[in-house]
């Protein structure tokens, strides 16, 4: 260092030791080492940020990516297994809503936060709360923008003639369908399908099998177990997506992706549309 | 002497159906047996005399007060009721039974003292339950059960005995060991019993012949008027003669 | 009798306290003496033993104590030995009241309104439970009209639990989320007890015990039949009041803890019975004592059996009690 920059250093190390000591007003607490998700589709989004091998223990649905599956899993979120979660000594536990292990988890001086894994909104909050915490949101904005991409392209890869048919899609047998305001719902209606379900009847409504059947939905969307003897359901065979083969069949783990509220949801949608491509191909299209 | 319990046009209604039809009861010290056929009300107007139903109608006087103006406690300790249909089931030994008659002294919260024990094995005494006092309840026949029950109802040492059938169950020994035991009480306060056993009720001081709801007579138990109409009562099904020094009830079989 | 009395509650002690050195032993491991005196070494023993396994030991203890004199004055009140403290609408109210918060979100969309969704959702599923349970057995005393009546009391407890679980039920349709925090609920769990609910717990039963002695001679003249017990000079109505006011706190305080812990209480009083009957001055508390052994008994297997995973506490009191229950009606004779 020269004479003329021996000021400037000097005056670059106190600005520094000045950065350092405010360092923590400024970013907060160190970010997490230790983190416990009760929530599969955070762990999912954990894993997004990169923060996969700061995960020491999850619940007992999270099982992607590979990684998480072999970590100790400490019951669902109404079961939560107090003492296994104390002994993994985490600094932060991710939870939702209404738990009961939130406020004892909390008595016990362990850092929760609680998150609601509803909606698009909710992915796109969490990933990026989560960014933050993590001293990261840079790559929070990314993974969302990639999803956006993702659910961009996905809408791109409907076929014209399927958008705006009605579409039903089944989560229970019973039948609980997905209506347009659930996680899935709102990707279909992105996807441009109508849901035959009004979004008046809530996220998940149980609906009458007539209900179904007259509303003679174009496409029907479920899992594979489900779609099998769908058309033994008394008057279902009437169903003409089912005559036509109109449908999307998933097994297990992929309609878990489906409807998992989580950073996978451009590749949700990006299955379905893949689905729906190949229907159009295969049908060629006529009229409604 | 004045009637210790006394009631006046007593109305009294079971779930709507009027039971007692303007009764008037005088139960003077002594022993009044209330006999009548099935479905007179004898019961019912134990219960009403006891205050345990509500009236339609009239009243009932106390020691010369009116039912209601005693409190619930102080009913209790003047009155002792025994129940017709002797409901003891449970752990309860025989002596913790025969305690329960000390509660309207004793109330929820009072210590038993000496003067309670004294009466509860008197009570057992009375009636011959002291030998198996620690037995549970459940162990007992139908006669020892009705016996505790009735050692029970003397452990109150109420002034006034409203006793609902007390002689059921009991073989002839013990029912006449109780009917000693009545005409002694008799001679220290009142005992009214409702008895279904003719020749036992004959016995009494008094006798009140019931039916339908109504008093239909009312006089001693040597009362010629009073035995005809048992007679016309009872349909002519039973006799009445005099035996030696007493009266009995025989059944009218020619 | 005095003696055989006086054994049973030295054995309950003795098992008591056997029991809770189990509790501190027993965790996430499975049961290992070595691995109990390596965490009493290590650094976590504060974190683990005292402020997890010691307050969850004794809070099923003191649940289990307030489950089993609840079941001891619902059998003397209805003098039915197979009533339980669930009877009068506290198990469907505090359920009703759990689910209602669970899914207060989904609710709040759909006709509720923001406003109160959102308060719903941040009232505890303990405080929920609670009010839940005194709700459900208020609507019993409101339906019977007041506690006049013993059969009324049963017939509208009866009503008041199918409405509530029909409600329940309807919540649940609307907001499936729900249905898996209502399995919980119902199949009980002592994996929440803190020491703030060992206190709540505690001061509970420090105030029913006293309160139930006292009620104790009620129940001993009920065994005479009610008419006879009034003509003793009690003044029914109230105290039956009374009993019923003593019930729903002692349940609402066990379930909002621990959830709908099965057959506790039922088989608790029966325990009692069996080896030291006697009048419910002495039952009450042993079967408080019964219960708590019980529910402490069932919520050291929970930790141990399957160990990492855990069993709900519910399913083992059903195994015990249940198995219990059934060798009692083998040996009784057909008198």
């Amino acid at each position: 260092m020269t004479q003329a920059t021996a000021p400037s250093a000097r005056a670059l190390w106190r600005l520094l030791l000045v950065a350092c000591l405010l360092a923590p007003a400024w970013v907060g607490a160190a970010p997490p080492q230790r983190i416990v998700s009760l929530v599969p589709g955070l762990t999912e989004s954990l894993c997004a940020l990169g923060a996969c091998a700061r995960l020491v223990g999850t619940d007992r649905y999270s099982n992607w990516p590979s990684e998480v599956q072999a970590l100790p899993k400490l019951g669902g979120l109404d079961d939560a297994q107090v003492e296994r979660i104390a002994a993994l000594r985490p600094d932060l536990v991710l939870a939702a809503p209404s738990a009961r292990a939130v406020q004892r988890l909390e008595a016990l001086g362990l850092r929760v936060i609680v998150l609601h894994t509803r909606s698009h909104q909710d992915v796109r909050h969490n990933l990026l709360r989560l960014g933050a915490e993590l001293g990261d949101e840079a790559r929070a904005q990314q993974v969302w923008r990639q999803i956006e991409a993702q659910m961009a392209e996905a809408a791109a890869r409907v076929p014209a003639a399927l958008r705006g048919r009605s579409v039903y899609f089944e989560v229970e047998s019973s039948p609980y369908a997905a209506g347009p305001t659930s996680f899935i719902g709102e990707t279909l209606v992105q996807l441009g399908l109508n849901n035959i379900v009004p979004a008046a009847l809530g996220p998940f409504p149980k609906l009458s099998p007539e209900f179904v059947v007259r509303a003679q939905p174009e496409l029907v969307i479920a899992e594979a177990r489900n779609l099998q003897d769908m058309a033994q359901r008394p008057g279902w065979a009437a169903l003409r997506a089912l005559q036509r083969q109109r449908l999307c069949s998933f097994p297990t783990e992929r309609y878990e992706v489906l409807v998992r509220p989580g950073p996978r949801m451009g590749l949700a949608a990006l299955q379905l549309a893949d689905c729906l491509a190949a229907i159009g191909k295969d049908q060629g299209m006529d009229a409604r | 002497m004045t009637a210790a319990l006394r009631a006046q046009d007593l109305s009294v209604a079971l779930g709507g159906t009027p039971v007692l039809h303007g009764v008037s009861v005088d139960l003077p010290p002594g022993w009044t047996a209330i006999i009548g056929p099935n479905g007179a009300g004898k019961s019912t107007l134990l219960r009403a005399l006891a205050g345990l139903l509500p009236r339609q109608g009239g009243q009932v006087w106390l020691q010369g007060r009116p039912l209601d103006d005693w409190s619930v406690r102080e009913r209790a300790q003047r009155i002792a009721w025994l129940a017709q249909q002797g409901q003891a089931q449970g752990d309860l030994t025989v002596r913790e039974l025969v305690h329960l008659g000390r509660l309207p002294h004793l109330g929820l919260f009072g210590t038993p003292g000496p003067q309670d024990e004294h009466r509860v094995d008197a009570a057992m005494q009375a009636t011959e339950c002291a030998d198996w006092q620690h037995r549970r309840l459940q162990q007992l026949s139908g006669g020892e059960r009705q016996r505790c029950l009735l050692a029970r109802v003397l452990a109150v040492g109420a002034p006034v005995l409203l006793l609902d059938e007390p002689t059921t169950h009991l073989d002839p020994p013990h029912q006449v060991a109780v009917v000693r035991l009545l005409q002694g009480l008799a001679r220290q306060g009142t005992v009214a019993s409702v008895l279904h056993d003719l020749p036992l009720a004959l016995q009494a001081d008094q006798v009140l012949l019931m039916r339908a709801g109504r008093v239909v007579a009312c006089a001693a138990h040597d009362d010629p008027q009073l035995h005809a109409a048992i007679c016309e009562v009872f349909e002519h099904a039973v006799r009445i003669q005099r035996v030696g020094g007493r009266y009995i009830a025989l059944p009218h079989l020619d | 009798m005095q003696r055989r009395r006086r054994r049973l509650l030295w054995a309950l002690a003795a098992a008591s306290g056997v029991l809770m050195l189990a509790g501190l032993a027993a965790g996430g491991d499975g049961w290992s003496w070595a691995g109990f005196t390596q965490l009493l070494q290590g650094p976590d023993a504060g974190l683990i033993v005292g402020q997890i396994r010691a307050p969850r030991t004794l809070g099923a203890w003191l649940t289990g104590a307030l489950l089993g004199l609840a079941g001891a004055v619902a059998q003397g009140l209805f003098r039915n030995p197979l009533a339980d403290p669930f009877l009068l609408g506290s198990a469907s109210g505090a359920s009703l009241a759990v689910v209602a918060v669970l899914a207060a979100g989904t609710l709040g969309a759909q006709g509720l309104g923001p406003p109160a969704a959102g308060m719903l959702s941040r009232v505890g599923l303990v405080a929920a439970a609670f009010a839940g349970a005194l709700g459900g057995v208020l609507l019993t005393l409101m339906l019977a009209r007041g506690a006049q009546h013993t059969l009324r009391l049963l017939l509208a407890g009866v009503v008041v639990g199918v409405v509530l679980t029909a409600v329940s039920d309807l919540l649940t349709l609307a907001a499936p989320e729900a249905l898996r925090g209502r399995q919980v609920f119902m199949l009980g769990s002592t994996g929440f007890l803190g020491w703030d609910s060992c206190l709540m717990l505690g001061s509970g039963l420090v105030l029913a015990l006293p309160m139930a002695q006292r009620l104790s001679r009620t129940l001993d003249a009920l065994v005479l039949g009610e008419d006879s017990a009034r003509s003793l000079g009690l003044a029914l109505p109230q105290l039956r009041l009374a009993l019923i006011c003593l019930l729903a706190a002692a349940t609402g305080l066990a379930v909002s803890q621990a959830g709908l812990v099965a057959f506790v209480g039922l088989a608790a009083p029966h325990l009692v019975r069996r080896y030291a009957p006697g009048p419910h001055g002495y039952t009450l508390l042993a079967s408080a004592a019964a219960g708590a052994v019980l529910l402490l008994a069932a919520d050291v297997a929970a930790r141990t059996l399957i160990a990492p995973q855990e069993l709900p506490v519910g399913v083992l009191t059903a195994v015990f009690g249940g198995t219990y229950l059934l060798l009692l009606l083998n040996r009784q004779s057909p008198s």
